[in-house]
């Protein structure tokens, strides 16, 4: 093997040593350090995603992203920079079309077809191979260069600090819009909000796991921690740890087997979520 | 309703993490010391072959992209790929928008140390240029002689040694090189077709006539849904019968390049399988290449005697 005169690639029960033994390569700290800055994130507002119902909006920002990357690759920039620009525009939209959450599936399905078939187009324009289009929709984040760390990192910490002072707002207007709009708060700017911090997620939550994945990490984790705990507060906390757990999870196994690092993402974060289920459908079968 | 207790804590953990990696970052000892091999990753088969014999027991070659069945347009990376590419002393690249996960692989682990060799870059060649630059003899010429003066500024000790490997690979690639000249003496002009562009060089070097649209050909090399008017074209060459060959790119097949192939095969035009990789995988470059040139050479015939 190539790799015989450096760090061993052999799997030890000391995973003090093997995490050492990953991070002497850059790019293995590389897809550590974004993926953990992007679960973070897609913890924190997948939890707002779940609570609002919003999950089919987040799927389709992440499809309209796509377009956006594809446009980018096309015009020769950085892929991030069409996928802000694609779901920011596109969370806009979303959030103008209808007040309340549960009548928009049709305006967002509509809008989501027609954005792929642009990704499809730009694709189809962008004269070099199709395999652009697989990295974006799968994620590729072995090959995260150190450039694309720093973005990730002041983006998803900007998330963070913006998520912390809108906290209690997008807290009450998810949970009660009536009472929160008599309160004087408007929806509108919350909804419009809301979308913007989906979108900027969704944007470096593409490079981990994919368009197509992403639901692996903006919603999963935080649909089982809001079957764990009633308080907001330890929810997000739960989703948070689940996103993180995963993608370590994922990382640490790709090191060993030789197969997509997002297949190990979302199969962890599947697995999390079936244990959750089953082990809540005991109690009801043995009362 | 409290403040969340919990977000700084967050904040920390990232910081910590990153913290945390920054510190346990370790350099790979990568660089190359007289008495080891000299560590190559080649993106695709055909690169690896050239560079394993020309290197010859100085180097050791990973070839990435290797596998019979699958569509090399299609490669998906996983973590050894990316290892190996980070310890690498050599790595060689197609380039030309072939191989983008091996530039962003680079990319991920940067390596002053390491050479790279992009065939694209070297050859002038940009994103959109037809990509199938190892079916071009000229090319081939060009970018062995470029990695023999590549292994020699990597292990200057051995230079001599890469010289008289670099004469034995000349010698041996004259071989399939010598039969393009053939063929170009005797059927010079001849009209034929192509499922891909892969066949674009050998056909130009080959003084062949590609006639097959080449709205299709790149299409289906992109991967992308070739113009339907380009579709209809293809059909009426095809049914005019003056198609001499239809070369079949064997390893990127869509169901539009397998309806090509059956409408070929209802018109006997004789077919010619090429392949985008070194097949089967353990022979050499020259070995391979002889043999579809000698395919080739041999449906040429068959329709000039037929007839």
């Amino acid at each position: 093997m190539l790799s015989s005169t450096t760090a061993s690639s052999n799997f030890h029960w000391n995973l003090w040593l093997d995490f050492q033994n990953m991070w002497q390569y850059a790019f293995m700290q590389h897809a550590f350090e974004t993926g953990t800055v992007v679960a973070v994130i897609a913890g924190i507002v997948g939890y707002f995603v779940v609570i609002r119902r919003l999950s089919f909006a987040a799927h389709a920002l992440s499809h309209i992203g796509f377009a956006g990357a594809a446009g980018a690759v096309l015009i020769n920039i950085n892929p991030i920079f069409g996928l802000l620009v694609f779901t920011s525009g596109g969370g806009l939209a979303i959030a103008g079309l209808g007040r309340r959450a549960s009548s928009r599936d049709i305006q967002i399905g509509t809008v989501l077809a027609f954005m792929l078939g642009l990704g499809v187009l730009f694709i189809n324009l962008y004269k070099g191979y199709a395999t652009e289009a697989y990295s974006l929709l799968f994620g590729e984040i072995l090959g995260i260069s150190s450039s694309d760390v720093i973005i990730t990192l002041i983006v998803g910490l900007l998330i963070i600090v913006v998520v912390a002072m809108l906290y209690r707002r997008l807290l009450f207007t998810s949970l009660d819009e009536d009472v929160a709009e008599a309160k004087g708060i408007s929806m509108l700017t919350m909804s419009i909000c809301f979308m913007l911090l989906i979108a900027v997620a969704t944007s470096i939550a593409v490079q981990v796991v994919g368009v197509l994945l992403i639901f692996a990490l903006l919603v999963t984790p935080a649909a089982v921690a809001q079957r764990l705990a009633r308080r907001p507060s330890t929810g997000i906390l739960i989703s948070v740890v689940i996103a993180v757990a995963a993608t370590w999870f994922g990382l640490f196994i790709s090191y060993y087997l030789p197969y997509p690092v997002s297949f190990f993402i979302t199969s962890s974060v599947f697995i999390i979520y079936l244990i959750v289920r089953v082990l809540e459908l005991r109690p009801s079968f043995l009362a | 309703m409290k403040k969340i207790p919990y977000l700084p804590f967050i904040i920390v953990l990232v910081v910590i993490v990153i913290i945390a990696l920054a510190i346990t970052h370790i350099k790979p000892p990568t660089s190359f010391s007289n008495g080891s091999k000299i560590q190559v990753v080649a993106a695709e088969n055909f690169w690896g072959s050239l560079v394993s014999q020309l290197g010859g027991s100085k180097v050791q070659v990973l070839s990435v992209v290797s596998d019979p069945n699958a569509d090399p347009h299609e490669y998906e990376s996983n973590n050894a790929d990316a290892r190996a590419i980070a310890t690498a002393n050599y790595v060689i690249v197609n380039g030309a928008g072939y191989d983008s996960w091996a530039n962003k692989l680079i990319n991920a682990s940067p390596n002053k140390q390491r050479i790279v060799l992009n065939v694209a870059k070297l050859l002038g060649k940009k994103n959109g240029d037809n990509p199938h630059f190892w079916y071009n003899p000229n090319y081939v010429n060009t970018v062995t002689k470029n990695m023999e003066q590549n292994l020699i500024h990597i292990d200057p000790v051995d230079s001599s040694y890469f010289h008289r490997q670099y004469s034995k690979l000349v010698a041996s690639l004259s071989g399939y090189q010598n039969r393009i000249k053939t063929i170009k003496k005797r059927f010079s002009g001849a009209k034929v077709a192509a499922t891909e562009d892969i066949f674009a060089y050998l056909a130009q070097a080959a003084g062949l006539n590609l006639i097959s649209p080449s709205a299709f050909t790149e299409a289906v090399a992109e991967g992308n849904d070739p113009p339907t008017d380009s579709v209809v074209a293809f059909q009426q060459q095809l049914q005019s019968g003056q198609v001499k060959v239809l070369v079949y790119n064997e390893q990127t097949v869509t169901p539009l390049t397998t309806s090509i192939k059956q409408l070929a095969v209802e018109q006997n035009i004789p077919i010619v399988g090429v392949t985008e990789t070194v097949q089967p995988p353990n022979t050499s470059f020259q070995v391979w290449m002889n043999a579809e040139i000698i395919e080739l050479e041999n449906a040429l015939n068959a329709r000039t005697l037929g007839h």
